[in-house]
């Protein structure tokens, strides 16, 4: 693959593409915007593209719940694609809306697409938080974290829905638990360093193939000079280090 | 069609437990809230197809009767009225299909809140003062029958309305009865033309007359006054290099770099916000967006502001004036609004303030939009004979019908009920979509020109941008929300999320498509010509036929009456001196700073701004809050719009609803000050003010000729001051309808001017923040000082005092010395951190900077000078700034001949000291402080 290509996918209400793109091709890959609807409409595929990512955002306005009916619609609709893409191990990218897009299809925790075991719910605090986060990155096996087990990362946050619930609840092993909120240097439940009251400071997830990650945190948002951190770039130079090996 | 229930209930709802939390502090029998939410679904439907969409089985379950058990207590069920569309009717429109399920005709939606352990009536009351508004929603009744959820019904038929023979009390009485709203002079002009035409005018014509010629359309007041173009002609004769455009827009332009412009406009949308604070504000915000898509041939959002002035909203509810609803319900439901709008859209939160003021009983709702745009986009082409006029987004209702009309009348105590049809709910998502959509079609050419749709809907819209022209619409193309609109509705409503576009026919098709990737609704509404006629047909009938030259030249401007304050007001002339005992003693001097820094203006107001995302589009720099764990307020944005570059945009806002009442002369002394404090917030960030522009927003009283008085002096102030500094406003906007009657009261807004700078910086990287830097450093006040000008001071407010001499110490040519001057040592790079002086004076940017620091300050006393100790601490010195400079440079040289002092020294500690000589006066850790600054503001959300 010469160029490999990470699709970032976006929908009506999605608002963080523009940025995501930006990250990507910052980190050195190659990035490019395409339309859910596109996908629908067969005018475009998801087997074209090498990674893909679904941003940040209130896609379909969040209505009836966040990330719902874009879930819906990759289950319903796509469901062909989606499996070839993930059984040809592909990575994928949920952040914060495409957090709980992930969720709400069955892709995360287990990959049972069309059957949700995880949700995200409304923060404790019962209102959107923006804040700057500090996560904890665990050790488990997770391309986009590659060796940054142990060490903490600064980025923003900001949404109304993610604390996270499973069920059953033994479904969040800590296997799956990639980033968890901290306060210096423990995991915290505490507000506002958790800022929607995750359970264990749960903040990111990822499969049993350590190649679909969803995070509510927006590593998009710390990634260039002029931002607070660049932490955030750190994910995205994994991605490309995965699709670009040796 | 059949309606479908489906009643659905969460297990872990914390909706639910916020209310419980707050309408406990209300009501302490409530032991239990339990939310239970309904959608109606119209059409020959299989319910359990929606239902994957209507639950997530993991938390949520559905039913197809309710599961509230009426044993456990009362129920209230609420709903938007059948006028008022629900947000998420559309998406469940689009997801059903989507699902398999095409029958979806209609959906509605309801809430059914069950409050246990209080009465039925005790159930009711809560839910009025907390759940629900009645000017757009209402109560369901339990049984009530539903046989359609459509709102459906047949439009009456167009009317012509003569006015011939009516004398001047029939014409008022036919302009009341009909919600028009127009002075007599207005009338009597419509009736010698309808002699001149020989005909009777449809409604629709009289309609479009009376709404173009509105005080929120055509600034008759600011006409009236001849002030209109007053600050116009002072940018024009400032001749700023970087004005792209301004006051011709719908905001105002300043080139950035790299062929980018970037814009500013303010909107208020006070009486929509005083009547429905959710409704208003979020269309607020919607309103004022659209104003920068609506720019040049369409800008991109990439900052946004909120500005609220309202009464204290610790005010007891049965001080409340009459029709004027709680301040803390307004407060609370502004914030929920400003996340509801604001976050979805995308756009990143620059400034979020919230002020009081006795005399806000008609609130100051404030809204800035900042856009980005190419430069080769930065100006409309008039439209050509034969352009399309395409309407995008969404569809038309009868929401805000005249509302353009009723903005620009006083409030009062009745209004509430009566002009509900001016509120309506905005629908994030739908703007959200022409967002994306709008700056591809401009960059394919498709755009001639671009407006939006606010106030005066496709009248004004059409009227304004054909005036050159003319037009001809189709009203039957208009997509409608309720068949049952008529000719003068679609004409008038304010439906909000819509846009119109000059499109030239050739790049219609193509216009078609983006949209249509974008799931952008568009309606080709009709055509541009060359006849300089408003022309509109409607089912097979001409409904309008106007000339141009008559709906733009006709308006009759009746020149105000203008008188200077009477005696009443001049015996203040001599302003007193606040009255406030000094402090002395340790206690004394804690109890002081506690009431400053506890003040509704100065506390920490991060409980409203941590609601809205100051980080998405990945552009921001430097946020509303900075510093150690990010709690320091910053006083200034920044963000880096060209991605990949490191160029800086800077906003600044000043608000001061005090200082007009200092001194006679205030309102135009609090102007002045405005654009000095905007300014200096700037500058000593590092921005050069030769690059900066400015915005206004006037909110005064009604017109009445001492208030016309004041508000010419403010204008004429501002205008002359802007010249003499040679930095420019590029857009304002006014609005003077200040002023609630209601029993008997005629409660003004105090005079009101909101200046907004936007600048830009080469080097976002090198701008400077507040925080201290590093312990040992020298602290300086730079610039001029009078410990006794306290009037208009948040310190004096404490005291329930506001008059006094101001802090007013510069004119052009002093304050230009100090920018000047500062503008060397930010080159220099001599300052380590700084900060204008504004509310709060020097002690809250003392407490601040070490707040973001984690270093505390070490102030001695004798070293300030001046003869009142508190009036050194306290004083509002605007123009004035807080330097941090390190211990051992030098920097007088640099300042020439501008005064400055040092104060003290940034110590290690996080602690601060005020000390006279070796004696310690008075000493606080500033953790103690920041539990004092953070309660205030934090109790009223709560």
């Amino acid at each position: 693959m010469a160029n490999p290509t990470t699709a970032v996918l976006y929908a009506p209400g999605t608002n963080c593409h523009e940025e995501t793109a930006v990250a990507i091709e910052a980190a050195g890959g190659r990035a490019q915007l395409v339309l859910l609807r596109d996908l629908l409409q067969g005018k475009a595929r998801l087997g074209d593209f090498q990674a893909a990512v679904i941003p940040g955002g209130f896609s379909y306005g969040d209505h009836l719940g966040a990330g719902r009916i874009f879930a819906a619609m990759l289950v319903a609709r796509l469901r062909d694609q989606l499996v070839e893409f993930l059984e040809s191990r592909k990575p994928l990218l949920g952040v914060c809306n495409g957090f709980q897009v992930l969720a709400e299809s069955g892709i995360l925790p287990a990959r049972t697409l069309g059957n949700r075991s995880l949700a995200l719910l409304e923060n404790q605090s019962a209102h959107f938080e923006d804040r700057k986060v500090r996560l904890h990155v665990s050790a488990t096996p997770c391309m986009w974290t590659e060796g940054l087990a142990g060490e903490f990362l600064e980025m923003p946050s900001a949404h109304g829905e993610g604390r996270a619930f499973a069920c059953p609840a033994e479904s969040l092993a800590d296997s799956h638990v990639v980033f968890r909120y901290a306060a210096g240097q423990t995991p915290t439940i505490h507000y506002p360093e958790n800022p929607s009251g995750s359970p264990a400071g749960i903040a990111g997830i990822t499969d049993q193939t350590g190649l679909v990650l969803g995070l509510m945190p927006h590593p998009e948002r710390a990634a260039l000079p002029v931002h607070y951190s660049q932490d955030g770039l750190k994910l995205f130079r994994n991605l490309v280090r995965f699709l670009h090996p040796g | 069609m059949p309606v479908h229930t489906v009643y659905t209930l969460s297990r872990d709802d914390a909706e639910a437990r916020h209310w419980l939390e707050v309408l406990r502090r209300h009501c302490a029998s409530l032991s239990g809230v339990v939310i239970e939410r309904v959608y109606w679904l119209e059409g020959d439907i299989d319910v359990g197809k929606l239902t994957s969409l209507l639950v997530n089985p993991l938390y949520q379950t559905a039913s197809s009767q309710s599961r509230l058990d009426p044993a456990h207590g009362p129920i209230v069920e609420i709903a938007y009225r059948p006028a008022v569309t629900d947000p998420e009717t559309p998406s469940l429109l689009t997801a059903s299909r989507a699902v398999g399920e095409s029958r979806l005709e209609f959906a509605r939606l309801s809430k059914r809140y069950q409050l246990a352990g209080v009465s039925e009536a005790e159930a009711h009351r809560l839910a009025a003062r907390f759940l629900y508004n009645p000017v757009v929603e209402r109560i369901r009744e339990p049984g009530e029958a539903v046989t359609t959820l459509r709102p459906s019904g047949t439009p009456s038929p167009v009317t012509r309305i003569s006015f011939e023979g009516l004398d001047d009390n029939r014409l008022a009485e036919l302009s009341q009865s009909r919600s028009w709203y127009a002075p007599l002079s207005q009338l009597r002009v419509i009736q010698t033309h309808e002699r001149q035409i020989g005909r009777p005018h449809t409604d629709a014509e009289i309609e479009i007359l009376v709404q173009s010629w509105s005080d929120h359309c055509y600034h008759t007041t600011w006409k009236g006054l001849g002030l209109l173009k007053r600050l116009a002609e002072a940018t024009s004769r400032i001749a700023h290099p970087l004005v792209v455009s301004a006051f011709q827009d719908n905001a105002g332009g300043m080139e950035f770099y790299e062929d980018w412009v970037v814009t500013i406009k303010g909107e208020t949308h006070n009486f929509p916000s005083s009547i429905a604070p959710f409704g208003g504000v979020a269309t607020k915000h919607g309103g004022v967006i659209r104003d920068t898509l609506g720019f040049g041939r369409g800008a991109y959002p990439i900052g946004g502001t909120t500005i609220m002035g309202t009464l204290d909203p610790r005010l007891p509810d049965e001080q409340v004036p009459k029709g004027v609803l709680p301040p803390q319900f307004i407060v609370s439901e502004a914030v929920r609004a400003t996340a509801y709008y604001n976050n979805p859209m995308g756009i990143p939160m620059m400034h979020s303030l919230y002020r009081i003021h006795p005399g806000y009983a008609k609130c100051l709702a404030l809204g800035h939009s900042i856009g980005l745009v190419p430069r080769a986009h930065a100006l409309k082409e008039r439209p050509q004979p034969g352009d399309l006029a395409l309407l995008i987004g969404g569809e038309t209702g009868r929401d805000g019908i005249h509302g353009a009309t009723a903005s620009s009348v006083g409030m009062s105590g009745q209004t509430l009920e009566k002009d509900a049809a001016a509120v309506q709910i905005g629908h994030p998502i739908t703007q959200r979509k022409f967002t994306t959509a709008i700056p591809v079609l401009r960059d394919a050419g498709c755009i001639r020109s671009i407006t939006d749709l606010g106030a005066g809907g496709i009248s004004c819209a059409a009227g304004e941008m054909a005036a050159e022209t003319g037009i001809w619409l189709d009203l039957d193309r208009v997509p409608l929300k309720d068949r049952s609109l008529t000719a003068w509705e679609i004409l008038l409503s304010e439906s909000q999320e819509r846009m119109l576009l000059v499109i030239p026919q050739e790049k219609l098709a193509e216009a078609e498509t983006i949209l249509d990737s974008y799931e952008v609704d568009h309606a080709t509404i009709g055509r541009f010509t060359d006849t300089r006629r408003f022309e509109a047909v409607w089912r097979g009938e001409k409904v309008v036929d106007l000339e141009m030259e008559f709906l733009w030249g006709a308006c009759p401007i009746e020149p105000a009456e203008i008188a200077p304050p009477g005696v009443e007001s001049s015996a203040q002339a001599a302003p007193r001196a606040v009255a406030i005992p000094e402090p002395r003693t340790a206690h004394e001097w804690a109890a002081a700073f506690h009431r400053v820094l506890g003040h509704y203006h100065c506390a920490d107001q991060s409980a409203a701004a941590v609601r809205f995302d100051t980080t998405v589009q990945g552009r921001t720099v430097i946020g509303p809050y900075g510093g150690r764990h990010h709690r320091m307020p910053t006083n200034f944005y920044a963000s880096a719009p060209l991605r990949g570059r490191k160029y800086g945009l800077v906003t600044t806002v000043a608000y001061n609803p005090f200082y007009a009442e200092a001194v006679p002369d205030g309102p135009s002394a609090m102007a002045r000050l405005m654009m000095i404090e905007a300014i200096t917030k700037a500058v000593v960030a590092g921005v050069d003010y030769r690059d900066l522009v400015l915005c206004d927003n006037f909110y005064t009283p009604r017109i009445r000729p001492e208030v016309a008085y004041q508000l010419k002096r403010m204008v004429e102030t501002i205008a002359d001051f802007s010249v003499e500094i040679g930095v420019p406003f590029i857009s304002g906007k006014d609005s003077s309808s200040g002023t609630l009657e209601t029993d008997g009261l005629t409660i003004d807004v105090p005079f009101t001017l909101v200046v907004a700078a936007m600048g830009r910086v080469p080097d976002v990287g090198r701008l400077v923040t507040k925080e201290f830097k590093r312990a040992g450093s020298k602290i300086l006040l730079v610039g001029h000082i009078d410990s006794h000008a306290l009037g208009g001071s948040v310190y004096a407010d404490s005291y329930g005092q506001r008059q006094g001499r101001l802090a007013d110490a510069y004119d052009a040519t002093s304050i230009r010395a100090l920018w000047d001057a500062l503008r060397r040592l930010h080159r220099d790079g001599i300052y380590l951190s700084g900060s204008a002086i504004a509310e709060g004076g020097l002690a809250l940017r003392l407490f601040e900077s070490c707040l973001g620091s984690g270093f505390g300050v070490y102030l001695d006393l004798p070293l300030l000078g001046g003869e009142r100790r508190d009036g050194m601490l306290f004083g509002e010195f605007v123009g004035s700034v807080l330097l941090e400079v390190p211990a051992d440079v030098e920097i007088a040289p640099a300042l020439d001949a501008i005064p400055y002092r040092v104060l003290g020294e940034v110590t290690p500690v996080p602690q601060l000291v005020l000390a006279d000589g070796d004696h310690e006066l008075w000493s606080s850790p500033i953790a103690e402080l920041a539990e004092i600054w953070s309660r205030t503001f934090r109790e009223v959300l709560e």
